[in-house]
């Protein structure tokens, strides 16, 4: 009896532990650190897809054709690409995540019809979807993949029948691991053969093996014809046409064809740049050696030692308040606060994470840490008079080839703009001015004024309105246009002309919506929502504190001439009439003027004030001391006497 | 917790000073009526006129005394009534006005403690009921003689002293968090002790202004 019991216990204990194994079983290789901090060695087989989307067989250096590596069967091995995907930098295209705090849009820019529209899948207000600009997803990948690291709009199928075929071809933009986890110094994302032309080539299935050491990619998808098969490839037609082909270099492939590559677990602030720089034009010929890096990368910090994420990819994006948006654990320890302040209740000290020092603020009335976000004195270029133009890597194609280095090139995108934030707080940003032709559809409903202008196809307006607006020749440095009312005028008649528009064509340019009246003559509207400069907020480069606002005196910002109050926000604008115009600084933070001049004005006296205040003090002193000396005297006479 | 310590302490303030005009009115009537009430409102107005028999001192330590109470109701006003009707910190124009007001009167504060401390200086019969006890204990005998200078009461005297004594760290607590001496700690520290202080400054000081007012009125 006994017996059977210990048996059945036994039975239990293993069926037990054996379905505990199943659940771990779930996690691959690599999906869970064992604790070492040590790098892992990447000596690996190659998989490829098939023709069929599955995962193909191992690649060997006489394979023929010879296929690109796919990183969803070959570093999806080992690690979930499923749990991969739905990271911060792939899921735009899930309506479920939230957007969390506005940032860089994707920038779609036609210098010749006056359009530059913030695009994002993100429900960032002020954006537009993609679809509502006329882009596919398969057209936003080739447009702006050059500066994605795969996966999300490059993976999604497309449903129409044309791009389904193309789609064959090309293969799907696949997470590009190795953009970001490549130590290899060879890994190229922007020159010649690299990621940003493959993209650019429809080689989309090519892109990520072509960007790294291991292989050079040639030829083009985008010229294939319909018919064509990567996977058997046939002789072309034409013999100008070059189909996508992929040579591994010699000697990468060890006994077992297996290849090794260098994989980092830290990914170096380098990786990361090709994607994220800044370049603000400061100085009429602002180069990256006359500027200053991050204090945190000069202090020798990266960006993931802030940024981090686990296998999930949720990366930290380090705003207060993120934890609302974000399930990524660290999400509300990684603000500027949380590492310096280390505000977060906690039983043991948090605060100087990372070695970061805990600032001490002197002088500074708390309730601008109320009032202003870290970022407004410590981020960002030292605001001036006027804003300066900006570039940023994904706006500006920077660190890809034949980039147009002019600082006029567009989009025109402006910082530092002093503008509050949904919080309430004052935060450096930057900001662009969307121009571009749409229609208009009059919604008597006030909530959703900034809903009824529509973006028209840009392709549409291009047919449509192109060679009116060609008239005006495009500057060689890749500005705007000076475009005129009559232009304006000219190409709204033409694009009203179409019939299928429901609703008012318009155009909004520089804050300004213009629509043509019954009489056929221009008009123009301020305030209207859609016209509205979209903004997102400055976080790098952040400044050493010796060089913060404030700290020379208060009448760095509290002064009537402060930039962070009056400065002038230029407005950018396609017409030329409105060239030179600009809006204060104060007029982005629900300020009124003549208050922020009467309180900047006020610090005139406050020398005065500190003066006054502390003589007053002084002779109330004296006067106290006077008396209680007095008294003192008081007591010792009568004790004198008494004696 | 601010907030309803220093509306507890206007309304006990208050509400004190309203049953001490009841039970001992200055003048000794009781009545209420109409006519009376104005009177008292055309005494309490005549207060603020320069009497013609003022010395040129006292003109000025009335004038002064004038602008003082004038800063006073400005700063308690713009100094409370965001915090205590809408539990927010003083901001915007108020700060301005504030900040403006504030200067003059610690301008007053010290002239107004130069000319009336001496006035207001303790004596030996301000204290009988202390003198009594101290003369009991050490068997000492003290001096009767009357101080030559016109003297206010002891609870004025008191409450002077204590505005005065306050007015430091009313005025050192904000005027030191202007200079770039302590960190974000020390200013709430700061902050916190004028705030405090100002409250019990504030109550100190109405409780002072009903005394001279009464004082006034008995002359």
């Amino acid at each position: 009896m006994k017996k059977g019991l210990k048996v059945i216990g036994v039975l239990l204990y293993l069926s037990a532990t054996l379905s505990v194994t199943a659940e771990a079983g779930e996690k691959l290789l690599g999906d869970e650190s064992d604790g070492s901090r040590a790098g892992s060695h990447h000596l690996i087989y190659l998989y490829p897809e098939n023709e069929e989307g599955k995962k193909g067989n191992k690649i060997t250096p006489d394979d023929k054709p010879l296929l690109p590596f796919s990183t969803r069967w070959t570093c999806g091995d080992c690690h979930s690409y499923n749990t991969v995907s739905k990271g911060w930098h792939f899921n735009a295209i899930d309506a479920n995540v939230p957007p969390g705090r506005p940032a860089q849009p994707w920038i779609l820019i036609d210098g010749a019809t006056g359009t530059q529209v913030p695009v994002s899948y993100r429900s960032w207000p002020g954006t537009y979807r993609p679809e509502q600009v006329g882009l596919t997803a398969r057209r936003f990948t080739k447009l702006f993949g050059r500066h994605m690291p795969g996966g999300g709009a490059g993976e999604l199928a497309s449903k129409d029948p044309d791009e389904i075929g193309r789609e064959y071809i090309s293969g799907k933009l696949e997470i590009n691991c190795l953009a970001c986890h490549n130590g290899h110094p060879g890994q190229d994302q922007g020159s010649v053969e690299g990621y940003a032309v493959q993209v650019s080539r429809e080689n989309f299935r090519w892109a990520a093996a072509a960007s790294t050491e291991l292989a050079t990619v040639r030829g083009s998808a985008e010229y294939m014809p319909d018919t064509y098969d990567p996977f058997m490839p046939a002789p072309l037609e034409s013999k100008r046409l070059t189909p996508p082909t992929i040579t591994y270099r010699e000697n990468i492939f060890e006994q077992e064809n297996k290849v090794f590559f260098n994989i980092v677990r830290k990914v170096p602030a380098e990786r990361c740049y090709f994607c994220h720089s800044n370049s603000y034009l400061v100085e009429k010929e602002t180069e990256k050696w006359t500027s200053e890096e991050d204090v945190h990368l000069t202090a020798g910090l990266t960006c993931v030692d802030c940024h981090r994420n686990g296998i999930d990819h949720n990366i930290t994006r380090g705003y207060e308040g993120e934890n609302c948006a974000s399930t990524n654990p660290l999400a509300a320890t990684s603000s500027c606060r949380s590492c310096h302040l280390g505000e977060k209740p906690s039983s043991i000290p948090v605060a100087g994470r990372l070695g970061a020092p805990v600032p001490k603020h002197p002088g500074i009335p708390p309730v601008h840490f109320d009032k202003l976000t870290c970022t407004a004195c410590h981020s960002g270029p030292w605001p001036a008079q006027n804003t300066y133009l900006t570039k940023t890597s994904r706006a500006h194609r920077l660190g890809t080839i034949n980039v147009n280095k002019s600082p006029e090139m567009l989009p025109h995108i402006i910082a530092p703009v002093f503008a509050k934030q949904p919080d309430g707080k004052i935060a450096p940003h930057k900001l662009l001015w969307p121009a571009f032709w749409g229609v208009m559809k009059n919604l008597p409903d006030k909530n959703t004024a900034g809903q009824n202008v529509t973006p028209l196809d840009i392709e549409f307006v291009r047919q449509t309105a192109g060679e009116v607006l060609a008239e005006e020749k495009r500057p060689t440095s890749g500005d705007w246009p000076a475009l005129t009312a009559e232009h304006i005028t000219k190409a709204l008649k033409s694009l009203s002309s179409d019939k299928s528009l429901e609703g008012k064509v318009v155009y909004i340019a520089g804050g300004k919506l213009y629509f043509l009246d019954e009489t056929g003559k221009l008009c123009q509207e301020e305030g209207n929502p859609a016209a509205q400069p979209y903004l997102w907020p400055i976080a790098h480069d952040v400044r050493p504190a010796a060089q913060a606002l404030g700290v020379r005196y208060c009448t760095d910002c509290h002064a009537t001439d402060a930039p962070l109050f009056f400065g002038a926000v230029a407005i950018d604008s396609p017409l030329a009439s409105q060239r030179g115009s600009f809006k204060k600084m104060f007029e982005f933070q629900d300020i009124n003027s003549r208050y922020a001049w009467a309180f900047a004005f006020s610090f005139v006296f406050r020398p005065w004030l500190k003066v006054i205040a502390l003589g007053s003090a002084a002779i109330i002193a004296a006067v106290l001391l006077l008396y209680a000396l007095k008294a003192l005297a008081s007591v010792v006479k009568a004790l004198a006497e008494r004696d | 917790m601010f907030r309803t310590v220093a509306i507890i302490a206007f309304i006990v303030t208050f509400a004190g000073i309203g049953v001490h005009c009841l039970v001992f009115p200055v003048t000794g009537e009781r009545r209420w009526g109409p006519v009376h009430i104005l009177r008292r409102l055309v005494c309490l107005f005549a207060l603020f006129f320069i009497e013609q028999k003022l010395s040129p001192l006292g003109v000025l330590k009335k004038l002064v005394f004038l602008l003082a109470l004038l800063c006073f109701v400005v700063l308690a006003v713009t100094g409370f009534y965001q915090r205590l009707v809408f539990g927010v910190p003083i901001s915007g124009y108020f700060v301005m006005v504030h900040a403006t007001f504030a200067p003059v009167f610690a301008i007053c504060l010290a002239v107004l403690a130069v000319l009336w401390a001496r006035s207001h200086r303790f004596e030996r019969s301000d204290w009988p009921l202390l003198q009594r006890i101290i003369e009991r204990v050490t068997l000492w005998k003290t001096s009767t003689e009357e101080s030559v200078y016109k003297s206010a009461s002891v609870v004025q005297k008191i409450t002077f002293w204590v505005i005065v004594f306050l007015s430091l760290p009313l005025i050192l607590s904000i005027v030191s968090s202007m200079f770039p001496l302590f960190g974000t700690n020390w200013q709430e520290f700061l902050l916190a002790a004028h705030r405090w202080t100002a409250l019990v400054f504030a109550v100190v000081a109405i409780i002072h202004i009903y005394l001279v007012i009464r004082a006034q009125l008995k002359q």
